[in-house]
């Protein structure tokens, strides 16, 4: 073995390594570029993959030196196309850690963000051009640019920041909610399903306070749009920009 | 491996473990480095990609995979090379086969790590999540670390065998932490 040939292995793989790095600067979307990631639902979600080596013209997103919190890069690009008239968006956040459904229907435009537990908020904002931007209690706060056939963006929910690249989809899937008034207590629920047929979903237990707590929803019986929460049978309605049903 | 005597010129530090101090800096320094980035750096999603597989996610496992098959015929090679294997003596080529079975090993890890920085970032939020992206950085510092102390005269012959126990130690438990787990929950397929 020559003395340097264990050298030139490394530089060669810390040379590729900067090599995609920079590659992936190169490719990291603006609003009209292929599908985002989310390591969830259909793996198949993803396949226009050949697209990606190819940098868009346009410039390299700032995603690198951007500040922790925002991710300017699919905000600054999201001029570049237009929001959907009726649309629905869910699936889950980039690391698998919760879900998001974003719903626009006309100039309106409601959201849902849920990780099955304690994090979760309803959150609504209004489509203007640019990007759009969603706030809910407890200072939640989703900004999502449009795609094509998905938005992407970030959310803050219960000081938890979350980035997010999620795809259009169709009954059965999307989001679900009721408001009931269970012993006293005005609940409000949310269910998120998804393509892959799971579903995540919360409960407020608490609905009128400002900053209500959650819990874990009972699985929504899709099919009859019911669940059952301690005893008692909410019958759910779907929120679908699409129908118009929920705004 | 024989140790053998080394003469050296007059105030030289003797050989042993002081050999190793420069090469564990510079791989503790590399796994920093790393782990800091996938810190800082907000994880976008999204990073260049390879056409032929039905998501990143599958892009990323089936290379982990091949890595970690070319790191199994490593261990297997340094057995072999280190005559641990009972009747089979080591054949002139077994040196070759472990150094590009570990070059190949190491160049597919590449691109799966810098997507895994890119596009996920170092995350905590599960314990899986959390010993991934710990080991994922150990990896490419014990790695470094092996090729640093590799042209050094004098390193005791103990620490070449135990760096890459820790090597591929790491990569076995990255790829259980990682590929493993998303074919267990998705499918093995393209």
């Amino acid at each position: 073995m020559k003395r340097n040939t264990p050298l030139i292995t490394l530089l060669t793989g810390a040379a590729l390594g900067v090599g995609l790095l920079i590659a992936s600067m190169q490719a990291t979307p603006l609003a009209n570029a292929p599908t985002g990631y989310s390591n969830t639902t259909s793996p198949a979600a993803a396949s226009s993959a050949t697209a990606a080596t190819t940098a868009p013209a346009s410039a390299p997103a700032t995603s690198a030196s951007s500040p922790a919190y925002a991710s300017s890069s699919a905000a600054a690009a999201a001029a570049a196309a237009s929001p959907p008239a009726h649309a629905d968006y869910a699936g889950k956040v980039q690391d698998g850690a919760a879900s998001v459904a974003i719903s626009i229907h006309g100039s309106q435009a409601i959201a849902y963000i849920c990780n099955d537990g304690k994090i979760e908020g309803w959150l609504k904002g209004n489509v203007t051009h640019g990007p759009l931007v969603l706030t809910g209690k407890n200072q939640a706060r989703i900004t999502v640019a449009y795609g094509t056939g998905l938005v992407s963006g970030d959310a803050l929910a219960h000081g938890t920041k979350y980035n997010f690249a999620v795809h259009t989809v169709h009954r059965p899937s999307g989001l679900y909610t009721v408001t009931a008034l269970v012993r006293g207590a005005k609940i409000k629920a949310g269910w998120i399903v998804l393509p892959d047929g799971t579903q995540v979903g919360s409960v407020e237990t608490d609905a009128n306070s400002a900053t209500p707590s959650a819990i874990t929803a009972p699985v929504l019986d899709v099919a009859t749009m019911t669940a059952v929460f301690e005893g008692v049978t909410l019958h759910a309605v779907q929120i679908s920009g699409d129908s118009g049903s929920g705004f | 491996m024989t140790a053998q005597p080394e003469t050296l010129p007059p105030g030289r530090t003797a050989s042993g473990v002081s050999t190793l101090v420069v090469p564990s800096v510079i791989g503790g320094l590399v796994a920093l480095t790393l782990g800091i980035y996938g810190r800082l750096h907000h994880p976008t999603g999204i990073a260049v990609n390879i056409a032929g597989f039905s998501s990143p996610g599958y892009v990323k496992s089936w290379l982990a995979t091949a890595a970690t098959v070319f790191a199994i015929i490593q261990v297997v090679s340094a057995l072999v090379m280190y005559g641990k294997v009972p009747r089979v003596s080591a054949p002139s080529w077994i040196g070759g086969l472990h150094r590009w079975s570990g070059r190949l090993a190491f160049l597919l890890a590449v691109p799966v790590a810098i997507h895994c920085l890119y596009a996920l970032g170092f995350q905590g939020y599960s314990t899986r999540v959390l010993i991934h992206s710990v080991l994922g950085c150990l990896f490419f510092g014990a790695f470094t670390v092996k090729m640093l102390i590799l042209p050094k005269r004098g390193v005791p012959g103990w620490v070449l065998p135990v760096v890459g126990a820790v090597v591929f130690t790491a990569l076995v438990a990255i790829w259980l932490t990682s590929a493993y787990w998303f074919f267990s929950t998705f499918g093995i397929h393209r």
